[in-house]
């Protein structure tokens, strides 16, 4: 559906290339609610169900491991203490953070094709953010007592040590789930009053009734409503932004080469978005064709994901060069080495796919014809996720493996206990992806309404 | 006259459907301007201008949210104070005790969660959900109102309402179509 | 109207900068260090307002929106005036080693770190980088200005948006570059042995909220007559004061986690910058500009009111403008006199000197063209 391609009087049109022509408030309220609510489940959805949730049971059979044997299991030891629990916990999160920028940056931005994909990409949000909260909590060793994390008058006589990164990390993960988890519920409200409205079969209409809380679209409502999504807008901006900054503070505070540099906030930052947006565009992608809604996200969507992608990859790729540069300008022996060991020690070979995902292969979505072309958007997207992977586990082992002193060198390989606990993670996204799909709107139906063409039913101006 | 007023105590209001938001909204401009007070209009989708038109005015969410954000920050910070210098204090690396730098990141989470607190809680509590049912509901056709309809209400509490007159005003504001909603 | 009230306004900055600058040419008889000193000073001020400028139009020419159609002839003034800036680096450019420590012989003989930093922090490449910087900027300018006249000319945007997307995409890869290594050369390398990786970031946010704050100071002149006075609305200006809100907030943003960094790690090649910066009357500069560059107009340009009214915003954006200019001495000056607080006289005549000259460069190129928006049809009714 390449349409106006070449048309130059389409700079005004913004409004309606986010939707294909052609539709109403109805046809965008039954498309969308038909998905959720038709009676059958289709076959395609039970297989991809049942293969995610096969490779849920590897995380249950994994964690279930660590706890009858402790954390013996995974392949940390000294010198590299920190290894698959964390590198997998900050990908996650940053997978998440393109969900909240969606939904929070570009509604503040008054850019409305966020419309058709925020709702799903905050469901991501939430998704990663549960992968991502395991780790952590099971990395403690005894996960029954994460509570201690907490500050809470207790009988010990202790309090978290506020000094530390990690202690900051817990409030600013906890406040992002709490909030992505209002954020998407309130912006679902009015969407299931619609379900509510549109379900047949009684137990819909009590499941989706009872979470819509009486709903009605009553003018105050929708006023205060408006006001309210502005203003958790307003909050969830900065909270995204230092979700990730407290991340980054978690390695630059300390005082490890490769760890401790200033760049690292905005660098971690715009590293989150750029996995966040690839991972929207990974999912997207096939979903549309699922199910058959290339009219709502089209392929200028597609587009502007890519240029924000693009942007955000050069921001990274900026991050690298100025720690390259200022590991030879600071004239600080440990940092050069870290840089040499980084290109051509045991884990070059890392180094060098992590810049061939992040740096390279992004640069391609330059020409408006790759960006537009979806076999190859899907491709750079999965790149990119790899490259955001490879670009933690540089950050994490790489920089510990080698410590100050060479008699503590060493290496850090992930046993298949790592591998599970990760690939079951994904088993745990996919699941719950899935059950997101089958039980509400993947797009925001009012929000849909309010960019249809006004065309419809009007006698007069 | 007492037949009236019966039909009075049972009725909640009038209820005007339009099919097109525009229709609703000079309906709802036209009823305020007739001196109605006790109405509310509805829509699948907020409609700019609606609110003003219904004589709705509420700077209330704002200032909640500020509140909110206020307690986090003093709270936030009033507790990092509290462990390192009063119930938990340590040297860390000689740090001073008050090391304000490293209570900012939890200071502002704890601002960010509180103010998303207000926000979200505070505006269900004043739009007065959950409320499950609603008179409006058994008017049948309601359940368009979530899809492509548009309603306007005029409530029996009005001092202005009565029933035919309100009935023929309605149907002069090209409403489809007018239905009494019980209480 | 707006044209005799432009060449008024010149006038008047280019009597206030004569006279300052004749001013500060007394104290180089006197104190001629110090004089040179101030001019970086004031370089470094007004350098970062063009520049800005340039990384505000490409940012406008990808991301699009009204508040950009409306300030889009001011900064492409602002744009305009880079060779000005390109002639007065020049002055600088000849007393290298009466500035810069690494440019001093008999200090590098000594110091195992600026020998180690030497194949970088040497004369000539030094020279080399700050002609290419100039060169690249003015090549952008010159080509965003050019095709914005094309595009003006054609009355279409069909051929020449395109063009300025590419220029603008490219230019703000070759600016994040360029700016960066530009703010190490001139400022960072004042402190050779010190380093700090967001640096770059931290100078390209702090002139994009000077670029912004004197657009706004700008804007609210032009308003009060035609044309702009028909087509900017309040929402104009509340979108331009956001824009300066998110610029405050990320200046906040940055400024606090380089603090919160080298804190933490409190290594002693890192330390002495905030010791200095910190110690006696500068820790008293460093708590205004907590308050003042950060806090007051965090909690005025939260208010929606404040936004809305052009003259209003304005006297905000002065504010910012003088703190932009406090912060500018309080990243620079300690780097000359560590901790002990030296604030010149010639610290506020030199910059009200060049910037005299500038701004009245900068009027004469604004009024040079139309002030009517290229895209101003694309402009919505304002409400």
């Amino acid at each position: 559906m390449e349409h106006d391609e070449q048309q130059p009087s389409k700079a005004v049109d913004t409004e309606y290339e986010v939707i294909e022509p052609g539709h109403s408030y109805r046809s965008v309220t039954d498309h969308i609610s038909a998905i959720v609510l038709t009676r059958k489940t289709p076959k395609t959805w039970l297989i991809g169900f049942g293969v995610s949730f096969m490779v849920l049971s590897l995380l249950l059979m994994s964690l279930g491991g660590l706890l009858v044997k402790g954390i013996g299991l995974w392949g940390v030891n000294q010198p590299v203490g920190w290894g698959f629990d964390i590198i997998n916990f900050v990908w996650w999160i940053g997978i998440g953070h393109a969900g909240t920028l969606i939904s929070a940056i570009l509604l503040l931005l008054r850019q409305d094709w966020r419309t058709s994909i925020n709702r799903f990409a905050e469901a991501m949000t939430l998704f990663a953010v549960a992968c991502a909260g395991i780790y952590p909590v099971f990395h403690t060793g005894r996960p029954w007592l994460a509570y201690w994390l907490f500050p809470y008058p207790n009988t010990m006589g202790t309090w978290p040590q506020v000094l530390s990164p990690l202690v900051w990390d817990v409030f600013a993960v906890s406040t992002y789930a709490t909030v992505s988890a209002l954020f998407w519920y309130v912006g679902m409200i009015p969407d299931l009053a619609t379900l509510r409205d549109r379900a047949r079969a009684k137990g819909a209409k009590i499941f989706y009734g009872m979470l819509a809380m009486g709903w009605r679209g009553s003018a105050r409502h929708w006023a205060r409503y408006e006001t309210a999504s502005l203003l958790l807008a307003g909050l969830a901006t900065p909270l995204v932004i230092s979700v990730h900054t407290v991340v980054s503070f978690d390695f630059a505070v300390g005082i490890i080469p490769g760890w401790h540099a200033t760049i690292f906030p905005p660098y971690f930052v715009a590293g989150a978005i750029f996995a966040g947006f690839a991972m929207v565009l990974t999912l997207s992608i096939p979903l549309r064709v699922f199910y058959k809604l290339e009219d709502f996200i089209t392929n200028r969507h597609l587009d502007n994901m890519a240029k924000v992608m693009l942007a955000t990859g050069l921001i990274v790729g900026y991050g690298y060069m100025m720690e390259t540069f200022m590991a030879w300008y600071s004239g600080n022996p440990y940092e050069s080495f870290l840089m040499k060991n980084r290109f051509s020690g045991p884990y070059m070979w890392f180094y060098w796919a992590l810049i061939t995902c992040n740096v390279l292969a992004p640069q391609i979505l330059w020409w408006r014809r790759f960006r537009r072309n979806v076999t190859m958007l899907f491709v750079v997207s999965i790149i990119v996720s790899i490259g955001m992977w490879l670009e933690r586990f540089i950050i994490i082992p790489v920089s510990l493996h080698r410590d100050f002193l060479p008699s503590s060198w060493g290496m850090y390989w992930p046993t298949s206990w790592d591998w599970m606990t990760f690939i079951g993670t994904l088993g745990l996204f996919a699941s719950l992806m899935f059950i997101f799909l089958r039980l509400l709107p993947m797009i925001s139906i009012f929000e849909m309404r309010t960019i249809v063409p006004p065309a419809e039913g009007r006698s007069k101006e | 006259m007492s037949d009236f007023h019966a039909a009075k105590g049972r009725l909640y209001g009038l209820m005007a459907e339009f099919d097109n938001r525009y229709d609703l909204l000079e309906a709802a401009k036209a009823s305020y301007a007739a001196g109605y007070r006790k109405m509310d209009a509805f829509s699948p989708m907020p409609i700019h201008g609606l609110d003003e038109a219904i004589g709705f005015k509420d700077r209330a969410m704002p200032l909640l949210v500020l509140l909110g954000g206020v307690v986090g920050c003093l709270g936030g910070f009033g507790l990092m104070y509290f462990i390192t210098v009063i119930a938990y204090p340590m040297n860390v690396g000689g740090r001073p005790h008050f090391s304000w730098p490293a209570y900012i990141p939890p200071t502002f989470e704890t601002t960010i969660l509180c103010a998303a607190f207000a926000a979200v809680f505070g505006m269900l509590a004043l739009n007065g959900l959950p409320r499950p049912h609603h008179p409006v509901f058994s008017v049948k056709r309601f359940a368009l109102a979530s899809r492509d309809r548009f309603f306007l209400l005029i409530e029996a509490r009005d001092p202005l309402f009565h029933v035919e007159a309100t009935r023929q005003f309605l149907e002069a504001q090209h409403a489809k179509e007018v239905e009494e909603v019980e209480r | 109207m707006t044209a005799e009230r432009l060449s008024g306004m010149r006038n008047k900055a280019l009597i206030a900068g004569a006279a300052a600058l004749a001013v500060t040419a007394a104290g180089m008889a006197a104190n001629p260090d110090q004089f040179w000193r101030s001019y970086l000073l004031g370089f470094l001020y007004w350098a970062g307002v063009p520049v800005g400028c340039l990384a505000l139009l490409m940012l406008h020419h990808l991301v699009g929106g009204g508040w950009g159609i409306v300030i889009r002839r001011t900064l492409e003034a602002g744009t305009r005036t880079l060779p000005l800036v390109a002639v007065l680096i020049l002055p600088v450019l000849m007393n290298i080693p009466r500035l810069y420590l690494w440019a001093q012989p008999d200090k590098v003989a000594h110091d195992e770190l600026l020998k180690h930093k030497a194949p970088y922090l040497n004369t000539p490449f030094f020279l080399g980088r700050t002609a290419f910087y100039f060169a690249v900027w003015m090549a952008l300018a010159w080509l965003l200005n050019k095709y914005s006249d094309g595009q003006e000319k054609s009355q279409s945007d069909g051929t020449w948006k395109p063009k300025l997307q590419l220029v603008s995409g490219l230019g703000l890869l070759l600016y994040g570059l360029t700016a960066t290594f530009a703010s190490v050369d001139w400022v960072m390398s004042l402190d050779p042995h010190w380093f700090s990786t967001i640096y770059g970031v931290m100078f390209m946010v702090g002139g994009a909220l000077t670029a912004m704050s004197f657009v706004i100071v700008v804007m609210s002149r032009l308003v009060r007559s035609e044309p702009m006075a028909a087509l900017m609305k309040p929402n104009h200006f509340h979108d331009l004061g956001n824009l300066m809100f998110a610029f405050v907030m990320l200046w906040a943003y940055v400024s606090f986690s380089q603090y919160l960094i080298i804190w933490s790690g409190n290594l002693p090649e890192e330390i002495p910058w905030y010791l200095h910066r910190f110690h006696g009357a500068w820790g008293y500069v460093a708590v205004a500009l907590l308050l003042f560059h950060f806090a007051l107009p965090f909690v005025l340009l939260l208010l929606r009111t404040i936004k809305r009214k052009a003259q209003v915003l304005a006297a905000v954006a002065i504010g910012m403008l003088i703190m932009r200019l406090v912060d500018m001495a309080w990243v620079v000056t300690p780097s000359f006199h560590g901790e002990h607080i030296s604030l010149h006289w010639m610290d506020v005549t030199a910059p009200v000197g060049i910037g005299g000259l500038w701004v009245a460069f900068f009027l004469t190129q604004l009024s040079r063209r139309t002030l009517e928006p290229v895209e101003a049809h694309l402009l919505e009714g304002g409400h």
